[in-house]
């Protein structure tokens, strides 16, 4: 006999069922989780990987070698108490067409960097065009091989001559007489309330917040909140902004928006296992549109290139384009396309290089340098925040530090040297993605900074008068 | 139908909520005790920047873990999202300071500066905080000039500590350390060298 289970059964069942099930789930999904149980096995895969700093700008008469350090291991379970024993070559060539020459690198048993070296035969490190390279790298004991940068002879590392650079000494950095701002163009407090930014904390970790930033050419301050997986969006003289959801997984993650605003894309810095990081678009309202991962193991930056996103990606150093047209370029494409500047708008590149107390930049046009920089500080000098046109000019902001200080000096440069010189409070309380900082739109610097009371932008006229 | 079904929902979310709640608090994995054991340090005649580099980079995408100090090398974090400020929770991976103290390969006795291997899975924390990197705390540790430090020399503040790997043509670093439970260890630039939170810390006696 079938029993009919009668209304007023159902709610006993329903409730119990309920119950069962919902232990269940939330046994399974792992919210309760205690004791959760994974045996893992060390499965340590052999590699080979090496560093190097370009040598993407040259001066007249500088001896030129190309350093590079390299790490391997086995599969095994030694723990290895030397160097990688590897052998490899450079292949290099004048200019950036032709066929390379292969220079072998070398051990350099006295050098704590750069332990492999390479010498750019002398007529090719003359060329007035410059040189273009790649190694490869071999591991002795597992046969392991590498490519830096990854595009190997389709993307090799530029560099150029100088050319007649404006060389600018700065002296001693003068701590304490910072720029005021023109205007606070936006704040928002630590919190989780409607106009808050959230504050991402643990043991060990530097408060995380505000990640990043970027404006669009009408000053619309796009921050990217990741604490609660938003955008706050100030419109031009708005004192409260509007809260935009974006589906990301944060880990200080860069952004970067179009100068109309259309469109936002977000580099975030880890990924799955065995992934590459993303690059998310995201429209003005905050739906996905499409996604990318990075060419390389991992990026530092994103920004705006003149047909779509591009990220300088590691360990190559290259500037690779993300996606175009929507469409996300497949990883191989993007290190075949890898430039060692960052490519702007009117199909110049602009290239960086910091070597101890010094930057070397320059625009570079497809016949070469077109305009470049020399500035030296008796302080030392950090990162290089930001190398941006402006009009015929070229904004530079870098820090400047000594043990227990540091200050961002902010350069109008053009083809004199020096036409407006600003320092700046870093405003860095909170941590952000590294190279975040600072936006140019219009004629103006902004700069994303914090205290323990919350995050700002502001703003700077970099007009000269 | 969905009259019907109230009760059912109502059970299910209460005992949801109840579950996850009260074993949040008792959050476990048993990463260090399937895997991890505790051993003395093995003495070493020396070290070197490179092979610390190597065994570094091993560690890579491997977890964090609040004091802790023991992980494998599979390339997944075997503990992801265990409770950041519970150090009791038995999670893969070291903190940022116990995972320099084993790179480093440094005694558990602050008084010395010898050389140390310690498997990846020997737990271990070592007896330094990021705060006392910083301070150039421990027979093996000197504070050093941040525009001189270089390959497997350290910048620590007062909470956090990080090596590093290479350099980059902007002036920013490639660091490695383990950074967070959001994170876990892996290799990320940084711009900790003008940071003025952030000050240099040397390894002494490295043979190369």
């Amino acid at each position: 006999m079938r029993r009919r289970w009668t209304g007023s059964a159902l709610p006993g069942l329903g409730l119990a069922g309920g119950a069962i099930a919902g232990a269940l789930v939330a046994g399974l999904s792992g919210i309760a989780g205690p004791h959760r149980s994974i045996a893992a096995s060390p499965v340590g895969a052999p590699f080979i990987e090496a560093t190097h700093v370009p040598v993407s700008l040259t001066v007249p008469g500088e001896p030129i070698a190309l350093r590079y350090d390299v790490y391997c291991a086995g599969s095994d379970e030694s723990i290895d108490e030397g160097s990688c024993d590897a052998t490899g070559s450079v292949f290099v060539r004048a200019g950036d067409t032709g066929a390379f020459e292969e220079t072998p690198l070398v051990l350099d048993p006295n050098a704590t960097g750069g332990r492999y070296v390479a010498r750019v035969p002398d007529d090719i490190a003359r060329s007035a065009e410059g040189f273009s390279y790649y190694a490869t790298v071999q591991s002795v004991a597992t046969g392991a091989t590498t490519t830096e940068p990854a595009g190997g002879a389709s993307a090799p590392q530029r560099s150029f001559p100088i050319g007649r650079s404006v060389d600018i000494h700065l002296g001693a950095h003068l701590f304490g007489a910072t720029a005021a701002p023109d205007r606070r163009v936006a704040q928002a407090p630590w919190g989780d309330g409607p106009g808050e930014a959230g504050l991402e904390r643990g043991q060990g970790l530097t408060p995380l917040g505000g990640s990043s930033f970027d404006v669009t050419t009408g000053g619309t301050v796009d921050v990217l909140d990741e604490a609660h997986r938003r955008i706050l969006r100030w419109t031009d003289g708005a004192t409260t902004p509007e809260r935009v959801p974006v589906a990301v997984n944060g880990t200080l993650a860069d952004l970067a928006v179009s100068t109309d605003g259309d469109s936002m894309y977000v580099l975030e810095s880890t990924a799955e296992p065995g992934r590459s990081p993303l690059v998310r678009e995201f429209s003005r309202d905050g739906r996905a549109k499409s996604s990318a991962r990075i060419g390389e193991r991992m990026a530092s930056q994103v920004r705006m290139g003149p047909t779509g996103p591009v990220a300088l990606e590691q360990p190559s150093g290259a500037w690779m384009p993300v996606m175009e047209g929507g469409e996300a370029v497949a990883p191989e494409d993007q290190r075949r396309r890898g430039r060692s500047g960052r490519p702007v708008a009117g199909g110049d590149d602009i290239v960086i290089l910091r070597t101890e107390n010094e930057i070397r930049t320059a625009i570079v046009g497809p016949r070469g340098v077109r305009r470049s920089w020399r500035v030296t500080s008796d302080t030392p000098i950090g990162e290089v925040q930001l190398a941006q046109p402006l009009g015929s000019r070229l904004v530079l902001v870098f820090r400047v530090y000594t043990e227990t200080r540091s200050e961002f000096v902010a350069l109008v440069l053009d083809e004199r040297g020096v036409v407006r010189q600003l320092s700046l409070d870093p405003a860095d309380w909170a941590e952000t993605a590294p190279l975040a900082k600072f936006r140019v739109a219009g004629k103006w610097l902004y700069r994303l900074g914090s205290t323990s009371r919350g995050l700002f932008v502001d703003r700077f006229d970099l007009e000269v008068s | 139908m969905l009259r019907s079904c109230r009760p059912f929902v109502v059970a299910f979310a209460f005992a949801f909520v109840l579950i996850g709640a009260g074993s949040a608090s008792a959050y476990h994995t048993r990463f260090v005790a399937l895997n991890c054991t505790t051993s003395a340090g093995d003495p070493t005649p020396y070290i070197t920047r490179d092979g610390s580099i190597t065994i570094a980079l091993k560690a890579r995408h491997e977890g964090y873990q609040w004091a802790g100090g023991c992980w494998n090398d599979n390339d997944v974090d075997d503990s992801p999202g265990d409770p950041p400020s519970d150090p009791n929770t038995g999670g893969e991976g070291g903190d940022c300071s116990g995972f320099t103290f084993k790179i480093w390969r440094e005694s558990e006795n602050e008084n010395d500066a010898g050389f140390y291997q310690w498997n990846k899975l020997w737990k271990v924390h070592g007896p330094y905080t990021a705060a006392a990197f910083k301070a150039g705390t421990g027979a093996p540790n000197v504070t050093v000039s941040k525009s001189a430090a270089i390959k497997m020399d350290a910048f620590a503040s007062s909470g956090h500590i990080g090596m590093i790997y290479a350099k980059n043509a902007d002036g920013t670093d490639q660091i490695v350390e383990a950074k967070g439970e959001a994170y876990g260890t892996n290799v990320w630039t940084r711009t900790y060298r003008g940071d003025s939170s952030y000050s240099g810390v040397r390894r002494t006696g490295w043979s190369s």
